[in-house]
């Protein structure tokens, strides 16, 4: 049985008398009454000592009453200082006085005739300063072991309350008996090793203290990154090991990159302001804006017939934060128009929606390109079965999709156990109304993925807001995940 | 999109199969279904198909999808000898008028809800709200033409549909339930448009309301048809997938003279396309033969030309074909995406990350060094948590979105320190220490640029330990910096300083100020720093 030397103390101490209460033995062993009770605790738990409680009623002063312990009662107060008749008013004039008058008239302590008081001379002490006394020579030990006398008086008057004193009995077992017989070393055992301890070869005979594995440790946090960024993390070196560069852009943008460069007609529904964040700013349209207004209105040299009706280049020009980070792909492609191109982002973008579990005004979107010649609509859902098979969705599905910049477009489905087929982005080939502005002549993969969604469902989390809400106890305790080894 | 309410009875009726054949092939169309009930399938289809927002159009289109019925269906318009005329003073007002009547129409009340829901569906993917275009039905019989789309004065007054007093059009705009929904379109118009019949009697006051008189009921064997506009190919879709889906209920359709034009015709359009071209596109390697089935089963008409080109006739409610990669598209969906060999691309490239996601991986490992925990916040955030409550003067720079939707998203972010206080202030009453950091992009004027900020809380959190910080990450940056003194409202004078750079102010470290952390609500010290990243780039 390993003791601890505490423990082995209080057996030690025991052993002569037997029984005892825990404040006698903390004294006994220079110790407070809360560390004895604790050592005995673990020596009952191995069964060496029994631990008895007792549970007693006692009368504590409160703080008005210690008061008068020191300073007598207020009535006796006013009595002392009463050398002659007074009048009321005058009395009245006391500090102490509004409580006291009552007092001293109920006590008859007191006698007023025509508005003029008399004192009574010699009052003995009564019951309740009695108590008070007792206490103030009890050296201001403000407990008493009975409620009756004037202890009743003072609980009424609010300067005395009953609370209960927990205190403990320690008696040795015979286990524990046979256990001391035995002898205990109580030579004082050695925790941390010093530098001495360790050169001198001092350690070798020294009682080095046991520890428990029993015993959990304090509680760590390191630093780490945002469990969500870590996810995005291995997303991101899982592209990169795909042969993707990485771009990165502005968050505002003019429509004309959110909006117009990608065939979206000015009259489009998701450009009001119910769905995006608009801004005051305008920014300036590029070089070659004129083309985008042909392909808008007659679809230029596409092949296209365009969307037909106005355009209007002021329109185009005003600020909005990218609503998607499709912007940035074909700033991107404007400027490396010559095959072959594989980039991607990850990036924040704004909706105007209002925050609840499943919707966020912003939230991080995947986006990607291939560009080459001779690429199909094949190789996109080619790559779309590896990219999920790599960040462990086995079965994909591919459904028809629809956005404004993409034909044919896509919108690929993961199989999620428990939830069915689970819609993960969308992707198509750029449009030629897209494309061939910025002299790109060969086909475009473009591809988005909400990432967040992915993200919810490696961590099992059901509420997108606790993404971003920083709780860092949930920080702390959530496991590092990795997206391939989470299957 | 508007989510279509399909009666499953009256669909199976239009499709000749069964309801579960229905729903299983629906998503591979190209739609969502969103509820299926006993009697009713709720469904979702793309903005760019508005022809098959209701039973006929859906029915039409997946009898040609499951083989029952396909290429191109094929409608016959005979005059109606009804004409109209448009008053030239609507060229500013609402100019464009499309027209039709349809005849021998027997609805019950599900096909009447049908066609309501059609109209109302319409007004939004095609009308944008019945701004671009409004459609309105009428019982003929009640009525007798040449008819009139005038510009009217506002006084004119007649019965509103629901109502049986007469009103004048802005007591309409006033008062009717459609009037107060729709007022703004025609708001600071001085004549509003108006049809009539030949006697005068009201039919219309587009976009708002139709006239009491026409209502369409379960006796209506006669409808007219307006469609009132300002964009002439929009007027003609609605037009087209109206005619096209009356037709689906046994209608016959007769053209209308609008000032000498003759609408509709709902004749198709013409494309050739490339098998080769499409083989290309999509990844398939079908014949001219296979790709005539394909577009014959998504109700195109096909005629093969040679080995390599097919003569297309695109039906006249198709709103999407732009080009011809739209057909393309639609050859893939009856192929089956499904079945397209899905092969990864084989563009050989070097992948890297950029340059500014390099600098935030490179902070990240260097915070968490440092034991600092990782936050993500908002980027949107507001002028009292980014100025007021870090007791700092407004940015002028900052940006303020034009309708916020709620008081805690008005601005996008300068700082990052303000959302680490707010993260503080959230963790209140989590174990301390706590040390965090985030970086990030913030915008100024309209630039983007990267920032990290980090705050550390504990009860001995102090200006040395910030500095401590401050002074290990630049060294570990080998970024060679220099500090002064300075004044910041939320840091305590005399316990701040300002990072310089190649002599530019990059940064600022210290001790927060009190008066800052009762702001956010905060009892112990805390420690911070924010710094521009721009200087790793």
């Amino acid at each position: 049985m390993d003791l601890t030397i505490n423990e082995k103390r209080v057996l030690v101490a025991l052993a002569e008398v037997k029984s005892v209460d825990a404040a006698v033995l903390a004294e006994k062993l220079n110790a407070s009454v809360e560390a004895v009770a604790q050592w005995a605790h673990l020596c009952a738990d191995r069964g060496l000592v029994n631990l008895e409680m007792k549970v007693s009623e006692i009368v504590v002063l409160t703080e008005e009453g210690r008061k008068y312990a020191d300073e007598g009662l207020p009535e006796r107060q006013i009595l002392v200082s009463i050398d002659r008749p007074t009048s009321i008013a005058e009395l009245a004039k006391h500090p102490l006085s509004k409580i006291a008058i009552g007092w001293l008239k109920k006590k008859d302590w007191i006698t007023i005739d025509k508005g003029i008081v008399t004192a009574k001379l010699d009052v003995p002490e009564r019951a309740d300063e009695l108590v008070l006394r007792r206490i103030r020579e009890n050296m201001g030990k403000d407990i008493l072991q009975t409620t009756s006398g004037g202890c009743g008086e003072l609980i009424k008057r609010g300067l005395a309350e009953i609370s209960k004193m927990v205190s403990w009995n320690v008696s040795i077992t015979p286990e524990g008996e046979s256990a001391t017989a035995a002898g205990l070393d109580i030579r004082e055992e050695v925790g941390t090793l010093s530098r001495e301890q360790i050169l001198s070869g001092k350690w070798k005979s020294l009682p080095l203290r046991r520890y428990s594995v029993n015993k959990l440790p304090k509680k760590i946090y390191g630093g780490r990154v945002h469990p969500n960024q870590q996810i995005l993390d291995e997303i991101r070196s899982l592209l990169f090991g795909m042969g993707f560069t990485e771009f990165h852009g502005s968050i505002v943008q003019n429509a004309f990159w959110n909006f117009d460069a990608l065939y979206q007609p000015q009259d489009h529904p998701a450009r009001e302001m119910q769905d995006t964040f608009h801004l005051g700013e305008e920014m300036e349209l590029p070089a070659g804006w004129e083309k985008i207004r042909e392909i808008h209105t007659t679809g230029g040299c596409t092949g296209s017939t365009g969307w037909g009706g106005e355009w209007s280049p002021n329109i185009a020009r005003k600020c909005v934060l990218r609503t998607h980070s499709t912007p940035l792909s074909i700033q991107y492609l404007a400027q490396n128009p010559k095959p072959p191109a594989k980039a991607f982002s990850i990036s924040r973008v704004y909706r105007r929606e209002t925050i609840d579990p499943t919707h966020l005004p912003e939230f991080e979107q995947l986006e990607g390109i291939v560009m080459d010649r001779d690429l199909t609509f094949g190789h996109l859902l080619g790559f779309f079965k590896e990219f999920f098979s790599r960040i462990g969705f086995e079965s994909v599905r591919f459904r028809p999709g629809y956005f404004p910049y993409t034909e044919p477009s896509v919108e690929p489905e993961v199989w999620v156990d428990g939830l069915g087929w689970v819609e993960l982005g969308g992707a198509g080939l750029f449009r030629k109304e897209v494309t061939t502005p910025w002299g790109i002549d060969c086909p475009v993969l473009a591809w988005g993925l909400g990432v967040s969604r992915v993200s919810m469902l490696r961590m099992g989390l059901t509420d997108l807001r606790q993404l971003y809400r920083s709780d860092t106890d949930w920080i702390r305790a959530s496991p590092v995940r990795r997206v391939q080894l989470c299957r | 999109m508007p989510i279509i309410k399909l009666n499953n009875t009256y669909l199976e009726r239009l499709m000749k199969t069964d309801i579960k054949t229905i729903r299983d092939n629906l998503p591979m169309m190209g739609s969502e279904v969103e509820r299926e009930e006993e009697n009713q399938t709720d469904v979702q289809f793309f903005p760019n198909r508005p022809d098959l927002y209701s039973a006929e159009g859906t029915a039409r289109a997946m009898r040609g999808y499951l083989g029952i019925e396909t290429g191109l269906p094929i409608y016959t318009v005979k005059p109606s000898g009804i004409s109209f005329s448009i008053d030239p003073r609507l060229a500013d007002i609402r100019p464009y008028l499309g027209s039709a009547v349809i005849r021998n129409v027997h609805m019950d009340n599900a096909m009447i809800e049908s066609l309501m829901d059609l109209q109302e569906s319409l007004h939004g993917a095609v009308g944008r709200g019945r701004k671009k275009v409004a459609i309105g039905v009428h019982d003929l019989d009640m009525v007798k033409g040449p008819f009139s789309y005038i510009a009217a004065e506002r006084s004119t007054a007649f019965v509103p549909l629901d109502y049986d007093v007469s009103m004048t059009m802005d007591q309409i705009l006033a008062e009717h339930p459609m009037g107060r929904a729709y007022a703004k379109i025609v708001e600071g118009m001085p004549l509003f448009p108006l049809i009539h019949d030949a006697k005068g009697n009201v039919c219309s006051f587009p976009p708002i309301i139709n006239g009491e008189l026409t209502r369409i009921t379960e006796e209506t064997k006669n409808i007219l048809l307006d469609v009132t506009g300002t964009e002439p190919r929009a007027v003609m879709i609605a037009v087209n997938i109206i005619c096209a889906a009356m037709v689906e209920m046994s209608a016959t359709i007769e053209s209308v003279d609008v000032d000498g034009t003759v609408t509709p015709t709902l004749a198709p359009s013409v494309r050739m396309v490339s098998v080769q071209d499409c083989n290309a596109l999509v990844g398939i390697a079908i014949t001219a033969e296979e790709m005539k089935d394909l577009l014959e089963r998504m109700r195109f008409g096909a005629e093969i030309v040679d080995t390599d080109h097919v003569r297309v006739t695109i039906p006249c409610y198709r709103a999407d074909i732009m080009h011809d990669h739209d057909i393309y598209e639609d050859v893939a969906i009856a192929y089956g995406y499904d079945k397209i060999p899905a092969v990864p691309p084989t563009t050989f490239a070097v992948g890297k990350p950029h340059p500014v996601q390099e600098v935030y991986s490179l902070v990240r490992s260097i915070l968490v060094g440092f034991t600092y925990v990782e936050n993500t916040p908002f980027t949107l955030t507001n002028s009292n948590v980014s100025y007021r409550m870090m007791k700092r003067p407004e940015n002028p720079a900052a940006l303020h979105v034009l309708h916020p939707i709620s008081e805690d998203q008005t601005i996008i972010r300068t700082d990052i320190l303000p959302m680490l206080m707010g993260s503080l202030s959230i963790n209140r009453s989590r174990e301390l220490p706590q040390r965090i950091f985030a970086c990030g992009d913030v915008v100024e004027n309209l630039v983007t640029y990267p920032k990290i900020a980090a705050t550390s809380i504990h009860p001995a959190a102090d200006f040395s330990e910030i500095y401590a910080v401050v002074d290990a990450f630049c060294r570990v940056l080998a970024l060679p910096y220099e500090v002064s003194e300075s004044v910041d409202p939320a840091f305590i004078d005399g316990r701040c300083g300002d990072v310089y750079v190649d002599r530019k102010k990059v940064g600022v470290f210290g001790e927060i100020s009190p008066e800052v952390l009762g702001a956010f609500g905060l009892e112990h010290p805390v420690a911070a720093f924010e710094m521009d990243l721009s200087c790793l780039l």
